[in-house]
């Protein structure tokens, strides 16, 4: 047994009809925010994690790799349901924002205002404009496969440049005890963490160190291979969990 | 001045009255407030008492401010399943082939009121105290799996989005039509797999007793989490049942202005 939306003609509705349906596109919306600010945001944390709390993480060769690419995921399978099935094209932009809103309440009442982290050293990075471009490159083209391929790579390659007004003042080179260090680096140093240990054996490792100035667009046109095969990946996942099947048991 | 009983009667008659399809607004108004008094208040006391007595298991006062919220939390826990969800099963319609339209539409709004409450609860539980966890982590070193943010997070938040998923789960087997004669999968997979993120909290916390440093957020040890909140994109296909079914009732019924 399978829902099936009527193909008939459909006419608009009128009076209480449209103000029923009014009403009912209300609570969806208020569902809708809650339910991708909690679920987006908890997978995010999980898995982007260090990477998006601390300005410190926030290196050349990680992190504008990894959170592109979890950070499509979500938007790809939320955009399978609501351009493909409702002609809104705002899903990613919808989960992006979401996921700011979430990340922004944390980062104030449970990082700043709980455990007196500095707030400059706990903001979230962003994503809405690679979202819009995403969004936008969907509905223009309604293509898959061009939305995989050039929204997945803009996603990816916006999101430095675009980070960079926000982040670039943490990289200003400062003289510390006869150390070279940024600013970044001196925030972590001065507020230490218990996951220390960590952060100095995951961020900035050797090699590339002597690319220079091309780790980070480096990193930035791996993020955008892998997010072309991510965004595919989680539109079909997106389009599995929206099944609309009923079972006669489980 | 005194107020008469005409004064009363006419009052109530001027007073705006919700449509037929938004009776249950007011519960589900209350029922954001309430949620939300009760997580303010779980933070504020985090804020007052973890730093204070919440940093060694092994303290007198621990037991007194911590261990004690989890007991009392457990309690409230397993009232609230009980009442709900035994609520919702003994109230519910055993006459469900006899359903009007109209009736059928009011149950869908307040099927989706139950799952926006449901979802309030997943922001809390899988957004704020979820990431909070981490920022507690990074200034106190744990010698318990109950410390002060997961007495809040793993033993009383993930219960009870688990309890409020159960609950629109029940309304919808009880009291639709559809969701009585198949079992929805997408409302299914919405409700157990973030289930699954409770179940997870045993694979994380043993995977703690080996590894003590303090920590990666992003490590494999809580990715079991990850999955299970995956599973809350089966609300596009509640979504999708929803407006079909939506649709065909709104085709039944006349158009009133």
């Amino acid at each position: 047994m399978s829902a099936q939306i009527p193909i008939s003609t459909f006419k608009p509705y009128q009076g209480e009809k449209a103000r029923l349906a009014r009403a009912y596109d209300y609570l969806i919306l208020v569902l809708a925010l809650f339910l991708f600010i909690g679920s987006f945001h908890l997978h995010f944390a999980l898995t982007v994690g260090d990477w998006d709390f601390w300005v410190d993480w926030k290196d050349r060769q990680w992190w504008p790799l990894v959170t592109p690419l979890i950070g499509i995921t979500f938007p790809a399978a939320v955009q399978a349901v609501l351009w493909d099935k409702f002609r809104l094209p705002l899903g990613a932009t919808l989960c992006v924002a979401a996921l700011l809103i979430g990340t922004w309440v944390t980062r104030v009442f449970a990082y700043h205002y709980w455990n007196y982290f500095p707030i400059n050293m706990v903001l979230p990075a962003t994503m809405i404009p690679g979202a819009l471009v995403l969004d936008t490159l969907l509905m223009l083209t309604n293509s898959l496969t061009v939305t995989s391929i050039f929204g997945g790579a803009a996603f990816a390659l916006l999101f430095y440049p675009t980070n960079w007004p926000i982040f670039g003042m943490f990289h200003q080179a400062v003289e510390v005890a006869n150390s070279q260090l940024t600013v970044a680096d001196l925030f972590g140093f001065q507020y230490i963490r218990t996951g220390m240990p960590e952060y100095l054996r995951i961020i900035e490792r050797g090699t590339l160190r002597t690319y220079g100035q091309y780790a980070t667009p480096l990193s930035a046109f791996c993020s955008a291979l892998l997010c072309s095969l991510m965004y595919p990946l989680w539109w079909h996942i997106g389009k599995w969990f929206a099944s609309t099947r009923y079972l006669t048991k489980i | 001045m005194a107020t008469t009983s005409e004064d009363i009667i006419s009052t109530q008659e001027n007073a705006p009255s919700l449509p037929w399809y938004l009776i249950d607004l007011p519960k589900y108004l209350k029922g954001f407030g309430v949620l939300t008094v009760i997580y303010v208040s779980l933070r504020l006391y985090q804020g007052a008492f973890a730093v204070a007595h919440g940093l060694d298991s092994t303290e007198p006062a621990f037991e007194q401010y911590w261990m004690r919220l989890f007991y009392i939390e457990l309690a409230v826990i397993a009232a609230v399943a009980s009442g709900f969800w035994g609520y919702l099963w003994t109230t519910r319609d055993r006459t469900l082939d006899q359903l009007e339209p109209k009736e059928e539409i009011r149950r869908y709004f307040t099927l989706t009121m139950w799952i926006s409450i449901y979802t309030f609860a997943v922001y809390w539980a899988g957004s704020y105290f979820a990431e909070q966890d981490n920022s507690w982590h990074q200034v106190a070193i744990r010698d318990t799996p109950f410390t002060a943010n997961h007495i809040i997070e793993f033993y009383f938040n993930f219960p009870l989005y688990v309890i409020l998923g159960g609950c629109a789960w029940l309304y919808a087997r009880t009291r639709l039509p559809l969701y009585a004669k198949g079992i929805s999968l997408p409302l299914t997979l919405a409700v157990f797999g973030p289930f699954m993120i409770l179940v997870s909290v045993g694979f994380n916390e043993w995977g703690h007793t080996f590894w003590f440093r303090e920590e990666f957020f992003a490590a494999p040890i809580h990715w079991g989490f990850v999955i299970g909140v995956w599973f809350a994109l089966g609300v596009g296909g509640i979504l999708l049942q929803g407006v079909t079914r939506l649709i065909e009732l709104l085709d039944k019924i006349e158009d009133a202005e």
